[in-house]
C-alpha cells in the first residue's frame, strides 16, 4: 500500500458545487491498468484521473481518464481539472502559457491564463465540422423542437469526436423553462448515432452571453451538468456561422441550473480556429490515498 | 467556506477496494442540513456522515448520514464507519468495548472488538419482522425468480427499517453464477414497497459460510457492493428458521462471515452475530483509503 497525494476538484465552477466533479490521484507511478480502474469505480465520480511524470520532452506530465466503467482517451473536464491539480502541487509550470498533456489521445495543449482564484485553465478540443444544417421541419427533429419557440439560426448537427445535434431558442427564458421531450430525444440520438440535442439561447446576462442544455439521448436520458465536448461543437458552429457572442472570438456560457449545477464554461475560438474549453477549478478534498 | 477533516473510508473490506466507500465530513456543527445534502450529492457515494457534537449525555458522537437525494435516520454500513472514524480522530474512546451512537434514529450501542491488530466494529441492526404479504407477489416473485436453483427456505419479505426481499438459493455457487432479472426485480420490489432484492447461500468455503448479492435496481442501484442491512435481515432469517450457519461455533454469540461483492470486484466481509436477545449485529473490518480536508 502506498500513499499519494489526492485531490478532488469541483471543474467549470465559480464555486464548490456548482460544477462537475472530478478525482485526480497525482504520483501515479506504480499503479497498473486493473488498480487505476478499480479507483476510478470506488470514487464513483464522472472520471478519476492519475497523473503520471512525463515521458515525452514536449509534454508537462502524463494523464490517464478512467470512467468508473471504462478507461477515455480524452474528455475535457478531466484535463481542464487534471492540469489544475498539477500546477497546485507544483508538479509542472506553464511554458509561454501553456502546459501540454500526454494521454491515450496524444499531446494536447492546455492554456492557463491568470493566477489564484480567478485562475482558469482552457483544453484545445478536437476540431469539430458540420455535418448537416436541418429544417426545423425535418421528420427525425419534428418531435424534439416541436413545442420549443426556435432561434435565428437552424439546426445542425456537429461532429467534434462526438456527434451533437444544436438548436438555437428564441430566448433565456424559453430555455430556462424547456421540458425535454426524452423518448423523441433517445430516437433522434439512435437514428443519427449522436448523443442527442443540445439547445441555447442568448442571453443578456452580464456574466454569459449564452445559456445552455446538453440532453443525451443514448444509451441513457439525462441531462449534463456541464459538457465540455458539446459546448466546443456549439462553438464552431457559431463561428462557422459569423454568430460568436462576446468579443475577440471569447464567450462564457451557463448550464445546468436545471439540474443542481451552476456551472460556467469560457469558450475562445482563437485565429486558427481551434476551439479551446475551460473555466475555474474549485479545490474540494485535499489529501492523500493509500491504496 | 471552511476546510473541515475529511475521511473516505472503505467499510467491511480487509483491503482498500473491497467493501463500501464512506464519506466522513469532521466538525459539521455550523454546516446546514442542505449544505450537507448538496455535499453528498457532489460527492456521489452511497452515504456521506457529517460528525456533530451528542446532544444525550450517553451518547459518545453524533452523526448524519445523507446519500446523494436523501437523509437517513440510520444505516448499517455508515454507522460501522462512524465508529471507527469517532475512534481513529480521538473523538471518543470506547469503555469496556462499547460505544454509543446518536443518530436521527436514537442512540445506538456500538461493540468495538480488538483481534491483534485488527479492530472490528460492530453495530446493532434494529429488529427484522416478516411482512405478511398474503401471497400478493407471486407472480412477480416467479418471474424475478425465474430459472433460479431455489435453497430449502421459502423466499419472504422483511423489513428492518428498509424491506428487502430474501432468497435463498440452493448454494453460494448458485448465488455467484447468479444473472439477475433487473427488470423483474424492480417490478416487484416496487410493488410491494421493498428497497431491494437479497439472495444468499450457503457454502463450506474455509474463509467465509455464506455468499450474499443484493439488488436494488428500482433505486438506481443495480447491484451493492456490501449491504449491510440486507444481511441483518437475512441473519434474522436465519435464526428464526434455526439455521444460523456455525451454529457449532465457540464463543458468547453465534457468529458466521458473509461474502458479498465479488462478483461486481468487491470481496466485502460482513461478520454477522446474534447475542443471547436475539439481537442481530452487523461488523467488520473498515480501510482508511482517504485522509485530507474538504473546503465546501
Amino acid at each position: 500500500m502506498t500513499s499519494r497525494r489526492y485531490v478532488q476538484l469541483d471543474v467549470f465552477a465559480d464555486r464548490p458545487g456548482a460544477g462537475n466533479p472530478l478525482a485526480v490521484v497525482l504520483d501515479a507511478e506504480g499503479l497498473d491498468d486493473a488498480t487505476m480502474q478499480a479507483i476510478a469505480r470506488w470514487t464513483r465520480l464522472p472520471e478519476t484521473t492519475f497523473v503520471f511524470p512525463a515521458t515525452k520532452s514536449e509534454a508537462s506530465y502524463g494523464i490517464r481518464i478512467f470512467s468508473p466503467r471504462r478507461e477515455v482517451p480524452f474528455a475535457g473536464h478531466p484535463s481542464v481539472g487534471t492540469a489544475h491539480a498539477v500546477l497546485e502541487a507544483g508538479l509542472a509550470t506553464p511554458r509561454d502559457g501553456l502546459l501540454v498533456q500526454d494521454g491515450i489521445a496524444g499531446l494536447l495543449p492546455l492554456h492557463v491564463i491568470g493566477s489564484g482564484a480567478t485562475r482558469t485553465i482552457a483544453v484545445r478540443t478536437p476540431r469539430a465540422k458540420v455535418m448537416e444544417i436541418a429544417s426545423p421541419q425535418d421528420a427525425r427533429l419534428h418531435d424534439v423542437l416541436d413545442a420549443l419557440p426556435l432561434g435565428n439560426l437552424p439546426p445542425a448537427l456537429m461532429d467534434g469526436g462526438r456527434r451533437w445535434w444544436l438548436a438555437e431558442l428564441r430566448d433565456e427564458a424559453a430555455l430556462r423553462a424547456a421540458t425535454p421531450p426524452w423518448e423523441a430525444i433517445g430516437k433522434l440520438a439512435q437514428e443519427t448515432e449522436s448523443m442527442g440535442m443540445c439547445v441555447f439561447a442568448r442571453s443578456d446576462n452580464p456574466v454569459y452571453f449564452l445559456a445552455v442544455r446538453a440532453w443525451v439521448g443514448a444509451p441513457a436520458q439525462f441531462e449534463d451538468a456541464a459538457s465540455g465536448a458539446a459546448n466546443a461543437t456549439l462553438a464552431a458552429w457559431l463561428a462557422s456561422q459569423n454568430a460568436l457572442p462576446g468579443s475577440d472570438g471569447r464567450y462564457r456560457i451557463s448550464q445546468g441550473r436545471e439540474v443542481g449545477y451552476d456551472a460556467i464554461i469560457e469558450l475562445q475560438v482563437d485565429g486558427e480556429g481551434e476551439v479551446w474549453s475551460g473555466g475555474r477549478i474549485c479545490n474540494v478534498v485535499t489529501g492523500r490515498i493509500d491504496w | 467556506m471552511t476546510a473541515r477533516c475529511y475521511l473516505q473510508l472503505d467499510v467491511f473490506a480487509d483491503r482498500p477496494g473491497a467493501g463500501n466507500p464512506l464519506g466522513v465530513v469532521f466538525d459539521a456543527s455550523d454546516l446546514e442540513a442542505d449544505a450537507m445534502q448538496a455535499y453528498a450529492a457532489w460527492a456521489n457515494l452511497s452515504e456521506t456522515i457529517f460528525f456533530l457534537p451528542p446532544t444525550a449525555a450517553e451518547a459518545d458522537y453524533r452523526v448524519r448520514i445523507f446519500t446523494p437525494r436523501q437523509e437517513l435516520s440510520f444505516a448499517g454500513h455508515p454507522s460501522v464507519g462512524a465508529a471507527w472514524a469517532a475512534l481513529d480522530s480521538g473523538l471518543a474512546q470506547a469503555k469496556e468495548g462499547l460505544l454509543v451512537q446518536e443518530c436521527a434514529a436514537g442512540l445506538l450501542p456500538v461493540r468495538i472488538e480488538q483481534r491483534n491488530a485488527m479492530r472490528l466494529v460492530h453495530v446493532r441492526a434494529p429488529q427484522a419482522r416478516e411482512v405478511l404479504t398474503g401471497g400478493a407477489h407471486t407472480d412477480g416473485l416467479a418471474s424475478a425468480l425465474q430459472g433460479l436453483p431455489l435453497g430449502e427456505l421459502a423466499p419472504v419479505l422483511w423489513n428492518n427499517g428498509p424491506s428487502w426481499w430474501l432468497v435463498e438459493l440452493a448454494d453460494a455457487a448458485a448465488v455467484r453464477a447468479m444473472q439477475p432479472n433487473l427488470s423483474a426485480i424492480a417490478a416487484l420490489t416496487m410493488a410491494s414497497n421493498a428497497v431491494g432484492l437479497a439472495v444468499f447461500g450457503r457454502t463450506d468455503d474455509s474463509d467465509h459460510d455464506l455468499a450474499a448479492r443484493a439488488y436494488c435496481p428500482a433505486d438506481g442501484i443495480p447491484e451493492d457492493p456490501v449491504t449491510g442491512s440486507a444481511n441483518a435481515s437475512i441473519a434474522a432469517l436465519l435464526h428464526h428458521a434455526g439455521a444460523l450457519p456455525g451454529a457449532d461455533r465457540p464463543g458468547p454469540y453465534r457468529r458466521y462471515i458473509a461474502s458479498q461483492g465479488r462478483e461486481i470486484g468487491r470481496n466485502g466481509r460482513v461478520e454477522v452475530q446474534v447475542d443471547h436477545e436475539n439481537e442481530v449485529w452487523i461488523g467488520g473490518q473498515v480501510q482508511a483509503v482517504i485522509r485530507g480536508s474538504v473546503d465546501w
